[in-house]
C-alpha cells in the first residue's frame, strides 16, 4: 500500500467517525428532549416543597437554560458548543457537563482497562485449551464457560463476589477506592461476560482454523501439535476477536453503570446512573458523545492493527 | 454484550420442510440433556409468568412481619424477607413482570427492526443508504447505554423498560431484515415471478418474509437470553416495575441492603435469572445446530 | 440515585422543606470519644450518601448540601436541639416587635467573612434582599421571608428586617443554614456560579476544593472566633481539614468506618443498626424535630371525603409492627404528625394505637360491606385507594409495603404508586393521589402550614376551616405560650380527622470511629464539625 492509500484511507475513516458522532449527538438529542419531564422542575427540588414555586421564576429559570427556544434553535445551539466541548451544565447540580465527566472518566477507563486486561488472558486461554484438549469431556466442559459466562447477570456476579470474598472470607475490600485491591472485584465483575463472549468467539475462530489444509500440511511436516497450535492456528483467531474487542470496550465502559453501582465505585457509570434516575439531560447527552468518541476511538485503532496482525489484510479493503 | 451476541446470531440460517421438523426437533432434544432442561426452564418460567398460581399458593404481597429474614428452609425453600414474604413465592410471581417485559420488548424489536429493514431493502437507493448508516450506528454504541438513553427520555416503568430494551434491538433486527430482502430480491425466482408480470413489491413481501422467518427467529430466541438480563439490569438499577412488584432485578436490589446477613435475598433471585437466561441462550445454541445438522 | 436512596433520601431529599441546619447542642456532643481535652489539628474524614447538589447554603435542598455548607456559614442565630430555644450567634441579641411584623437583630462586633470584608448590618440585608430575589432557586429560604418587605441597616451592627404580615417563623428561620449569611462577593456572582463553586462565608471553614461527585474538602479558617452560644468553644475550629466523601453504598460506608478510612459515616439505614452495634461499632442516633413520616390524605377525592375511610385508615395502621419488623429499636412510632423534639409538640400516641377490630367496625357502620375478593364496596365502589410516594423515599419501600397488607386486613386496598420526583409538583397539582407519603424535618412547627395550608403544599386540599385558622394563627403569633396552643390544636385535628396519617419518627444514624470526638447534631439531626477533633 502506497503512502496515498493509507492517508486516503485514513480521512476517509477519520470523515465516518466524525459521521458517527454527529449522529450519535443529534439521535441522543432527539431521544432525550421528547422527555415528557421537566428539568426546570428537577432543579427547583420538583417544586415539592413547602410553598408554590413562582410560576414567572420557574420562566426566568427556563429562558436562563435556553429550555423555552423552539427545539431547532436549542439543537443547532447544542450543536456548535458541543463542537467545542460544552455540553451545557447539569440541571440537577449546575456543573458544567464536560468537567463533571472529566472528573469520572479515568476511573472508569481504569476499570476498564483492568477488566480486558481480564478478559483478553481468560477468553483467549479458555479458547486455547478448550480447541487443544482432545478430551472430549474436558472440551465440553471448557466450551460450555463462555456460554455461562454471558447468562450471568453482572449485578448479580458482583453481589456474590463481594458476599463471598468480602463479607465471607474478607479477602478484600467490599469496594470504595481503597487502593488496588478495591479495584479487583470490580474489574473481575465487568471481566466475566467480555472474557466469555471473546472465548466463545475466538474458539469458534479457532476450530475454523483447524481444519483448514494448511494446519494439516503443518502437522503433515512435522510439527508438534502445541507449536501448530500456537504458531499457525491461534494467530488467525486474532482478527475475530480483535474486532470483538472494538465492540467490547464499549460494552464494558457501560457495564460500568451497573458495576460501580454495585461497588460503589466512582467514575462515569455511577454519573450516568445518577443522571438517568434524575432525568439529567445535558448530563446523560453528553455521557453518550464522550461514550461514542471512546467508542469510534477505539475502533479506529484496531482498524489500523489489522495489517500488523495479519499482512494478508489491506487497509480499506484493496487488494495489492 | 446483546450486540455482538445478535451478531453472532446473524450467521445461523434457519429453514425447515414442516414435517420433518417436530421429528427432528424431538431427536434433537433427547440426544442433549442439557437442552432438555432448559426447555423444561423456560417453559417453567413461562407457566409461573401467566399462572403463578400453579407453583405456589402464597400471596406474594403477604407479609408475616413474625417470620422475617427466615433462610431457606422447609415451607420457605428460598427463604423470606423483611417483611417475612415467601421469597420463593415473589420469584415465582416476577416471573410475570420480567418476562412479559422480555417479550415486549423482543417483540417489539421484531416488529419495528423486521420494518425498518423491510423498508430499508424495498427503498430506493439513498433511503437505503441512509437507513443502513442509521442501523451501523445504532450497532455501535452499547446496548445498555441506548436502553438507559431512552429510559432517561421516557422515564422509569414497565413498559417504559420494555420499550428501552425493545428499541435498542432494533438495529440488529434491521440489518438482518434488509440483509434477507437484498437476497431474496436479487434470487432467480423473484426475478422469475417478476418475468410473469406479477407486481414487484407483493411478489417480494410473499418471499421474503418466509425466508427471513427463519434467520429473524434465531436472532430473537439469542436476543431474548440477552433480553432477559437487560431487563433484570434496569430494574435492578431501579427503572424498573414499581414496587411491590416483584419483578426479579428489583428483587436483588431490594436484597442488598441485606447483603451481609441474609444471602438468600440476592442469591436466589440472581440464580433464578441466570438459570432463565442460560436456557435460552442454550435453546438459541440447539436452532444453531439443528440447521447445521441439516 | 434511584437504585438506593437511604435514609437520608427519604428525611430530606424532596418534601424537605425547612433546612434547620441550625448550630449545635453544648449539651449534646456525640458520646463516643466525648471525653478527654480537644486536640487541634489533624483531619476528620466523613463519609456521606449523596454528592451535595450545590454548594450554596442558601439555593441547598438535599440534606448533604445542608452538612457540606453548615460548617462554610454561620446563621444569625443559631437553635437549640434540646429545648428549641433560639440563641445568640452572629446576632448577639434581637427583638420582634409589632406581632412579629418586624424584627431587629444586633450583630457581634469584628466577625469578617473569608475573604476579610466585615460582616455588618449593610451584609445582612444585601443577604435578604438577593435571596428574596434568588426565588425559585432557593425555595427554602424564600419560604422563610414570605412577605418580606424590606431590610433596614441602622446602623453598623443593627439590622431591622420588616415584613407585610406577621412572621414568627422568621426567627427560627434565621437559625437554618438556609439563612446563612454570604459575603459580598458570593452574592454578585450568577446563581448557578455560586452552586458550583461554593460560597464565601463566615464560618469555621472555609471549602478548600470539590470534586463533583467525589469529595468536598474544607480547611480550617484561622481567626475564627464567634462560634454559636451553644458551640463549647468559640474560637478556630480544632480540625485542620475536614473531608466529605461521597460513598452511595451503605455497606461501603461501613466498610469504611470499620477500618478506619472514615471517622464519621452518615445516614445508615435502621435495619443494620442493631447488628453494627453488635459488632462494636459506635452509632449515634438522633431524630430530627419537624414533620415524621406520614400518609396525608387527600381529602377532596370521594372515597377520603368519607371521615369514617379516613379514621378506619388511622385505627389500621399498626405503627408498632412497622417499626419492630424493618428498623429496630431506632425508629419510634409516631406519635403525632410532629417529631417529639419539635417546638410545640403534642402526644397523641392513645389516639394513634393499632385497633384494627376498630378499625372495622367504623367502616362497617358507614356502609361499607366486604366484597367477594375481600375489598369492601360501597354503593358499587370499591375501596381501593391510591398511595402516591416519590422515588426519594426508596428506603421506606418495605414499610409502605407493610402498611399496604394492615390496611388489607381491613377490607381496604390500598396501589402502591411510585412517582419520579420530576413529576412531584404535578401530582400535587393534579391531586391525583388519596394518600402520599412525606416527611419534613424542620425545627418550626410553621412546617405544618407550608405542608397543610391552601397556600402552602396543600397535601390533603382542604378548603380551608379550623386547620387552616389554627396554623395562619400560629404564624402570627409572637407568644411562645399562645403559639403552642395553636400549634397543639392543629395537630389534634390533623390526628383525629385522619387528614394525616403518621406512620413513625424518622431516625438519623451516624457511625463515630474511635479517632473521632466532639462531633455535634443540630436540631435536624445534621453534623456540625467547628468542635470536633481527632485523636
Amino acid at each position: 500500500m502506497t503512502r496515498r492509500d493509507m492517508a486516503r484511507y485514513l480521512a476517509r475513516r477519520l470523515a465516518q467517525a466524525a459521521l458517527v458522532l454527529w449522529a450519535a449527538f443529534t439521535l441522543s438529542f432527539i431521544v432525550l428532549y421528547l422527555l415528557p419531564g421537566d428539568p426546570i422542575e428537577i432543579m427547583t427540588g420538583g417544586g415539592a416543597s413547602g410553598d408554590a414555586v413562582d410560576p414567572a421564576q420557574i420562566a426566568a429559570l427556563r429562558h436562563e437554560y435556553g429550555f423555552d427556544r423552539p427545539l431547532a434553535v436549542q439543537y443547532l445551539d447544542r450543536l456548535a458548543a458541543a463542537l467545542h466541548g460544552d455540553f451545557g451544565r447539569s440541571v440537577t447540580s449546575g456543573v458544567p457537563v464536560l468537567g463533571l465527566i472529566r472528573t469520572g472518566l479515568p476511573a472508569t477507563l481504569t476499570l476498564t482497562g483492568l477488566a480486558v486486561a481480564l478478559a483478553v488472558p481468560a477468553g483467549a486461554g479458555l479458547a486455547l485449551l478448550a480447541t487443544y484438549t482432545r478430551t472430549p469431556r474436558l472440551r465440553r466442559l471448557l466450551l460450555s464457560l463462555p456460554s455461562l459466562g454471558v447468562a450471568l447477570p453482572t449485578f448479580w456476579v458482583g453481589l456474590v463476589l463481594l458476599q463471598v470474598v468480602s463479607f465471607r472470607l474478607r479477602l478484600l475490600p467490599s469496594a470504595g477506592d481503597a487502593g488496588p485491591a478495591a479495584q479487583v472485584l470490580p474489574a473481575v465483575t465487568l471481566a466475566v461476560p467480555a472474557a466469555a463472549a471473546l472465548a466463545q468467539v475466538l474458539a469458534r475462530g479457532l476450530d475454523n482454523v483447524l481444519r483448514d489444509p494448511y494446519v494439516e500440511t503443518a502437522h503433515a511436516k512435522g510439527a508438534g501439535r502445541l507449536r501448530v497450535h500456537l504458531r499457525h492456528v491461534a494467530p488467525n483467531a486474532v482478527i475475530p476477536a480483535l474486532t470483538l474487542l472494538g465492540l467490547v470496550i464499549g460494552e464494558l465502559m457501560t457495564n460500568a453503570v451497573v458495576v460501580e453501582t454495585v461497588f460503589s465505585r466512582d467514575g462515569l457509570g455511577r454519573i450516568t446512573a445518577t443522571a438517568v434516575g434524575a432525568e439529567d439531560i445535558p448530563v446523560v447527552q453528553g455521557v453518550v458523545v464522550v461514550s461514542a468518541v471512546v467508542i469510534v476511538l477505539v475502533n479506529l485503532l484496531v482498524d489500523l492493527a489489522y495489517p500488523l496482525l495479519d499482512p494478508r489484510i489491506v487497509l480499506g479493503g484493496r487488494a495489492s | 454484550m446483546t450486540g455482538l451476541v445478535t451478531g453472532l446470531a446473524a450467521e445461523a440460517p434457519l429453514t425447515a420442510g414442516p414435517g420433518r421438523r417436530a421429528l427432528g426437533a424431538a431427536r434433537l432434544l433427547l440426544s442433549r440433556p442439557g437442552l432438555l432442561v432448559s426447555v423444561v426452564v423456560v417453559l417453567l418460567a413461562l407457566t409461573a409468568a401467566f399462572l403463578p398460581g400453579l407453583f405456589t399458593s402464597g400471596d406474594p404481597l403477604a407479609a408475616a412481619p413474625a417470620r422475617s429474614l427466615l433462610p431457606p428452609g422447609p415451607g420457605h425453600p428460598f427463604g423470606t424477607d423483611q417483611l417475612g414474604r415467601d421469597l420463593f413465592t415473589r420469584v415465582v410471581y416476577g416471573a410475570g413482570p420480567s418476562l412479559k417485559v422480555t417479550v415486549v420488548a423482543v417483540a417489539a424489536g421484531v416488529v419495528l427492526g423486521g420494518l425498518l429493514g423491510l423498508v430499508a431493502g424495498l427503498a430506493v437507493r439513498w433511503l437505503d443508504d441512509v437507513i443502513a448508516r442509521v442501523i451501523e450506528v445504532l450497532l455501535a454504541v452499547p446496548s445498555l447505554l441506548l436502553s438507559l438513553t431512552l429510559v432517561t427520555a421516557l422515564g422509569s416503568g414497565t413498559v417504559n423498560v420494555a420499550l428501552a430494551v425493545g428499541l435498542a434491538n432494533v438495529a440488529g433486527f434491521a440489518r438482518i431484515m434488509r440483509a434477507e430482502v437484498l437476497r431474496v430480491r436479487t434470487s432467480a425466482y423473484v426475478e422469475a415471478a417478476e418475468a410473469f408480470g406479477a407486481r414487484r413489491h407483493s411478489v417480494l413481501l410473499r418471499h421474503v418474509l418466509p425466508n427471513a422467518y427463519g434467520p429473524l427467529l434465531a436472532v430473537a430466541t439469542l436476543s431474548t437470553g440477552t433480553a432477559v438480563l437487560a431487563v433484570a439490569a434496569l430494574g435492578f438499577l431501579g427503572y424498573g416495575a414499581a414496587p411491590p412488584a416483584p419483578e426479579w432485578g428489583a428483587l436483588v436490589a431490594q436484597g442488598r441492603d441485606y447483603l451481609s446477613s441474609a444471602w438468600w435475598l440476592t442469591t436466589m433471585p440472581g440464580l433464578t435469572v441466570a438459570a432463565v437466561a442460560l436456557a435460552v441462550n442454550r435453546i438459541a445454541r440447539a436452532e444453531g445446530e439443528w440447521a447445521g445438522l441439516r | 440515585m434511584p437504585l438506593k436512596v437511604t435514609t437520608c433520601g427519604a428525611v430530606c431529599a424532596v418534601l424537605l422543606v425547612a433546612a434547620c441546619g441550625s448550630g449545635a447542642s453544648a449539651g449534646n456532643p456525640a458520646k463516643a470519644g466525648g471525653s478527654g481535652q480537644p486536640k487541634p489539628g489533624g483531619r476528620l474524614t466523613a463519609a456521606l450518601s449523596s454528592a451535595p447538589d450545590c454548594l450554596d447554603p442558601q439555593q441547598a435542598g438535599s440534606s448533604t448540601t445542608i452538612t457540606v455548607t453548615r460548617q462554610l456559614v454561620d446563621s444569625l442565630t443559631d437553635q437549640d436541639p434540646a429545648t428549641g430555644e433560639i440563641v445568640p450567634w452572629l446576632a448577639e441579641s434581637w427583638k420582634a416587635e409589632s406581632g412579629a411584623r418586624r424584627f431587629t437583630f444586633t450583630l457581634k462586633d469584628g466577625v469578617t467573612f473569608s475573604d476579610g470584608t466585615p460582616l455588618d448590618a449593610q451584609a445582612v440585608k444585601d443577604n435578604f434582599d438577593h435571596l428574596v430575589k434568588l426565588g425559585a432557586r432557593a425555595v427554602q429560604a424564600s419560604t422563610y421571608l414570605s412577605g418580606y418587605r424590606r431590610s433596614v441597616a441602622v446602623d453598623a451592627r443593627t439590622v431591622r428586617v420588616e415584613f407585610d404580615h406577621p412572621n414568627a417563623p422568621f426567627l427560627y428561620g434565621t437559625s437554618t443554614t438556609s439563612l446563612g449569611i454570604v459575603g459580598k462577593a458570593t452574592l454578585a456572582k450568577p446563581a448557578a456560579d455560586r452552586c458550583a463553586s461554593g460560597v464565601v462565608g463566615s464560618g469555621p471553614f472555609v471549602l478548600d476544593h470539590y470534586t463533583p461527585n467525589q469529595e468536598v474538602v474544607e480547611r480550617r479558617r484561622d481567626g475564627y472566633a464567634w462560634g454559636s452560644a451553644l458551640a463549647p468553644h468559640k474560637g478556630a475550629a480544632y480540625l485542620d481539614q475536614v473531608v466529605f466523601q461521597v460513598v452511595p453504598e451503605e455497606s461501603v460506608r461501613v466498610g469504611r468506618l470499620r477500618s478506619g478510612q472514615a471517622d464519621v459515616v452518615s445516614l445508615l439505614q435502621p435495619q443494620a443498626a442493631p447488628q453494627l452495634r453488635q459488632e462494636g461499632l459506635a452509632l449515634e442516633t438522633r431524630s430530627p424535630a419537624g414533620l415524621v413520616y406520614s400518609l396525608n390524605v387527600n381529602v377532596s377525592r370521594p372515597l377520603t371525603a368519607d371521615p369514617a375511610v379516613r379514621r378506619a385508615i388511622q385505627k389500621a395502621v399498626d405503627r408498632r409492627q412497622i417499626v419492630t419488623t424493618l428498623y429496630g429499636s431506632v425508629y419510634r412510632p409516631a406519635t403525632s404528625v410532629l417529631a417529639g423534639s419539635t417546638p410545640g409538640y403534642t402526644d397523641l400516641g392513645a389516639d394513634l394505637a393499632a385497633d384494627p377490630a376498630g378499625a372495622g367496625r367504623l367502616l362497617d357502620g358507614a356502609g361499607w360491606k366486604t366484597g367477594a375478593d375481600g375489598v369492601r364496596v360501597k354503593d358499587g365502589r370499591r375501596l381501593s385507594l391510591v398511595l402516591r410516594w416519590f422515588s426519594t423515599y426508596a428506603a421506606t419501600q418495605s414499610a409502605l409495603e407493610l402498611v399496604q397488607q394492615q390496611l388489607k386486613v381491613v377490607g381496604v386496598d390500598v396501589v402502591l404508586k411510585q412517582t419520579p420526583v420530576s413529576q412531584a409538583l404535578q401530582a400535587f397539582k393534579d391531586g391525583d393521589y388519596d394518600l402520599i407519603l412525606g416527611d419534613a424535618p424542620s425545627a418550626d412547627p410553621d412546617i405544618l402550614r407550608r405542608y397543610y395550608t391552601a397556600r402552602g403544599l396543600n397535601a390533603v386540599r382542604l378548603p380551608g376551616g379550623p386547620l387552616q385558622t389554627a396554623l395562619d394563627g400560629q404564624a402570627a403569633e409572637s407568644d411562645t405560650g399562645k403559639r403552642a396552643a395553636q400549634v397543639a390544636a392543629a395537630q389534634t385535628l390533623l390526628v383525629r380527622d385522619a387528614y394525616a396519617i403518621p406512620l413513625f419518627e424518622g431516625s438519623v444514624i451516624v457511625g463515630v470511629g474511635a479517632r473521632a470526638h466532639g462531633v455535634r447534631f443540630d436540631s435536624a439531626a445534621r453534623l456540625q464539625f467547628h468542635d470536633a477533633w481527632v485523636s
